[in-house]
């Protein structure tokens, strides 16, 4: 629309966040669940005077200095660099709404980042007293950042009402606080904390598996199960926080889970399904790991054990998150930006006056028409579509004729209630010799009419303005 | 409730004598040495067989032999809950166990564990192999579409070559001159009755093996006094240990058959021609690709004949090694044993990998 369109060949753009977002989750979460650990961990030390705890925690700082602090912060810039691209009409949606909740973010994001080099730095430096205010500084800079990002990505997923009823008219910074406290804040802020407490404990497994049980048995005992109790809090809610907040997901959303429980037909979204399994296989598996190799068998409990239910948890955080991404398809913005850019409200528009022509980058394109369809596939399609790899036109499309390809279109751009694409992908929006002229594009891409479009039409090519 | 649960554990005890076994685990022991990691292959293994066992036996309750083959397995993918993660379990876990069998069987090769006086389980373990390659063959048809429709047909070719009761032998196996619903008949038979009825009985044969003679020591531990080796008591360690890698195994599992389910693909159609590249499972790439080399030196039928005379011959050789290598006093033999597995990893490795690669 008013913004040039990215290709990422073969695994397409959503997948560049995907991976940086992955990433940076897994990260940021053990930033704010291990920014309560240290202090927490430090504060039962000097009580109850563990000095051999001491070491451990100086150890699993400096490693939680460098993974947080590098680590995280790079792909949390990076977040920036592939949303803005990837992106661009729903970042600027977000940043016309929380432009000043950003700037907080940021200014809890640079304490963040200064406490935990001071927190590190200043071991056996400075009193005891003052490096654990400073240990509890961290981890509350750190838990204002996730309070704050929370409500910009539930936002996402369900903006509510009070915001939608002013969107589009300029006035919907007067909703900010409805925005951010859209239904789903609240279970999904207990969710990502009960999260943050398991990456807490799982990583400091790590640490802790790395302390010699012969030499210390006592010590490593303790750690080992003091951490494993990190995990408690977030097993035991976590079944409730996720029925609440699957309770807060609008109907249409929810009915994205159940898509995959009879099928895996091509085209038939059942990824979320399929995802969800992977969270509930690897959470079971993290609950019977830590409970008889960590609680029971602390002593033995090896870096084996722990890289092994670290990965479960990236596994299970990782699809958490896969899974969050896709349960706002067909939107980016629930009820207000459809995943290709596409404002709900300008569909009607768009349809009548043409969608090449209202976007700022294809709209001067002349014939050849071939060099439309490529366009209209840039903007509609590619946010969620490459052309070979991943959600693949060329194997959707395997088997369709030109005028298979045409109903189909006809179909998504219908947009009818009953239509089954309805519930996961947007309207196709355009006039009727844009839709045409897509059509014949998408059929380059198939092998039967490859050969015979090619002949009649040339070699595609992507004009720009 | 606590005092409830013990006095019904202590009615059962009384009666099964579990204690007895809880016993003889804890004095049961297993040798602990930087090669232990391959002991859990064959645990693996049995753990793959079960939940073979579990989902075959939920795909049973819909699946339908004969003419109905593929529709049954489409209901099955597209419209029964969780039909297809089932089906999809049961396709990795079959494979997955083949895995897990190779790697079972290269490791006790390596480790000298066929010595005396573990040569049935090497023998019983030999043939638990190629049953459950047989599984695998006879099930890739079950759902008839068309790769597995192709593939079997050019899997049969195989015996069929053999000469004299080849072409017997096949004909026998497909229930006609050409694979069709009768086949299916027939290799679901085999499936789901012959090969467990045969399979089971082989499985607690090899089982109670392991349980009397116990895990077999490397040659370089064995050269080590009794007092200089280290063991771990079965239960609870090494058991623990065990069910730890069941678990990783369930979960590689389950990450494969929900992001990679088993497609279905198109049904079967004998008036079809081949699709291009078809080739039969990995696990037979092996003996196909050797086939075709053969085929590609020697003239006619008697390329194919000799690539069989030269597999069986392997094949018997591979399962007398216990009977040329018999103790650790082996000397030579033992050392000419060792080349002769390693050089067999190999030729399958590369076959099989040459397999592929001659597909593109």
């Amino acid at each position: 629309m008013n913004y040039p369109f990215w290709n990422v060949p073969h695994i397409g753009s959503g997948w560049v966040i995907g991976l940086i977002a992955i990433f940076h989750v897994m990260i940021s979460h053990f930033a704010v669940g291990g920014g309560l650990y240290l202090p927490l961990a430090e504060r039962k030390a000097l009580r109850e005077g563990r000095r051999d705890w001491l070491d451990m925690l100086r150890g699993h700082s400096k490693f939680f200095l460098l993974l947080t602090g590098v680590f995280g912060a790079v792909s949390g810039v990076g977040i920036w660099f592939a949303i803005g691209l990837a992106h661009p009409e729903a970042t600027s949606t977000l940043i016309h709404n929380f432009v000043f909740a950003w700037a907080i973010e940021w200014v809890f994001f640079m304490v963040e980042l200064s406490t935990a080099a001071v927190y590190y730095y200043t071991w056996d430096r400075i009193p005891e007293r003052l490096h654990l205010t400073v240990g509890w500084v961290y981890a509350g800079a750190s838990l204002f950042t996730l309070v704050i990002i929370n409500g910009i990505l539930t936002f996402m997923l369900e903006p509510g009402d009070a915001w939608l009823a002013v969107a589009g008219t300029g006035r919907e910074a007067s909703r900010f606080w409805e925005a951010f406290f859209n239904p789903t804040y609240w279970p999904s802020l207990l969710l990502r904390a009960a999260v943050c407490t398991s990456l807490a404990g799982i990583w400091a497994l790590v640490t802790c598996s790395r302390i010699d049980g012969e030499e210390k048995p006592a010590a490593k005992a303790e750690l080992v199960r003091w951490s494993a109790k990190w995990l408690i809090p977030s097993f035991v809610a976590l079944p409730f926080l996720l029925a609440w907040y699957l309770y807060q997901v609008p109907e249409s959303q929810r009915a994205l889970l159940s898509f995959g429980m009879s099928t895996i037909g091509t085209g038939a979204f059942t990824q979320v399904t399929r995802t969800v399994l992977i969270i509930v296989m690897t959470s079971a598996t993290i609950v019977g790991v830590v409970y008889f190799f960590a609680w029971r068998s602390p002593r033995d409990f090896s870096f084996a054990h722990a890289l092994a239910v670290l990965g479960l948890g990236l596994i299970a955080t990782a699809s958490g998150e896969y899974a969050r991404e896709m349960l706002r398809k067909p939107y980016v913005i629930g009820r207000h930006m459809y995943s290709n850019g596409v404002r709900v409200k300008s569909v009607e528009t768009l349809n009548q006056t043409g969608y090449l022509t209202s976007s700022l980058w294809t709209c001067r394109v002349g014939d050849p028409r071939f060099a439309r369809g490529e366009a209209m596939f840039r903007g509609q399609c590619m946010a969620c579509h490459t052309k070979d790899a991943y959600r693949s036109m060329k194997r959707l499309l395997a088997g369709r004729d030109r005028e298979a390809i045409g109903n189909l279109l006809t179909l998504l751009h219908e947009h009818k209630p009953d239509s089954p694409y309805r519930a996961f992908m947007p309207p196709l929006v355009g006039t009727k010799e844009e839709i045409e002229a897509l059509g014949d594009y998408l059929a380059t891409l198939t092998p039967k009419e490859k050969a015979v479009a090619k002949r009649q039409h040339g070699e595609p090519s992507i004009a720009k303005r | 409730m606590g005092k409830a649960i013990s006095s019904v554990c202590a009615w059962v005890d009384e009666r099964l004598g579990v204690s007895d076994l809880v016993e003889f685990a804890k004095q049961k022991t297993v040798p602990l040495h930087r090669h232990s990691f391959w002991y859990y292959w064959g645990g693996l293994s049995l753990f793959f067989f079960l939940v073979q066992a579990l989902t075959g036996v939920l795909l049973l309750i819909y699946y339908r032999p004969g003419p109905d083959a593929f529709e049954s397995v489409r209901q099955i993918t597209f419209e029964i809950h969780f039909g297809w993660l089932v089906r999809s379990a049961h396709s990795w876990a079959s494979n997955l166990m083949i895995v897990a069998i190779f790697v079972h069987m290269f490791s006790v090769f390596l480790m000298k564990a066929y010595r005396k006086p573990r040569e049935f389980g090497w023998w019983t373990g030999v043939v638990l192999l190629m049953m459950t390659m047989l599984f695998g063959f006879s099930g890739y048809l079950l759902p008839m579409n068309e790769l597995a429709y192709f593939a079997t047909k050019v899997g049969l070719e195989i015996p069929a070559s053999m000469p004299g009761i080849g072409p017997k032998l096949a004909a026998l196996v497909r229930g006609g001159l050409e694979v069709n619903e009768f086949t299916v008949q027939r290799f679901f038979a085999l499936h789901v009755v012959v090969l467990p009825a045969v399979f089971l009985p082989l499985l607690a044969f090899q089982l109670w093996l392991v349980q009397k003679h116990g895990n077999a020591w490397p040659p370089a531990e064995e050269r080590k006094p009794v007092e200089a080796r280290q063991t771990i008591p079965f239960f609870p360690n090494f058991l623990m240990k065990d069910l730890a890698m069941w678990l990783i195994a369930l979960n590689v599992l389950a990450v494969l058959a929900s992001l990679f389910p088993w497609e279905l693909g198109q049904p079967a159609d004998a008036l079809k021609p081949a699709p291009p590249g078809i080739h039969p499972e990995w696990y037979y790439m092996s003996s196909f690709q050797v086939l075709k080399l053969f085929g590609t030196w020697f003239p006619g039928a008697s390329g194919e004949a000799a690539g069989i005379v030269i597999f069986t011959l392997g094949l018997v050789l591979w399962i007398l090694i216990p009977l040329y290598d018999p103790t650790r006093t082996a000397g030579r033999r033992g050392r000419n044993a060792t080349y002769f597995g390693l050089f067999a990893l190999a030729v399958l490795l590369v076959t099989t990998v040459w397999g592929y690669v001659g597909l593109k």
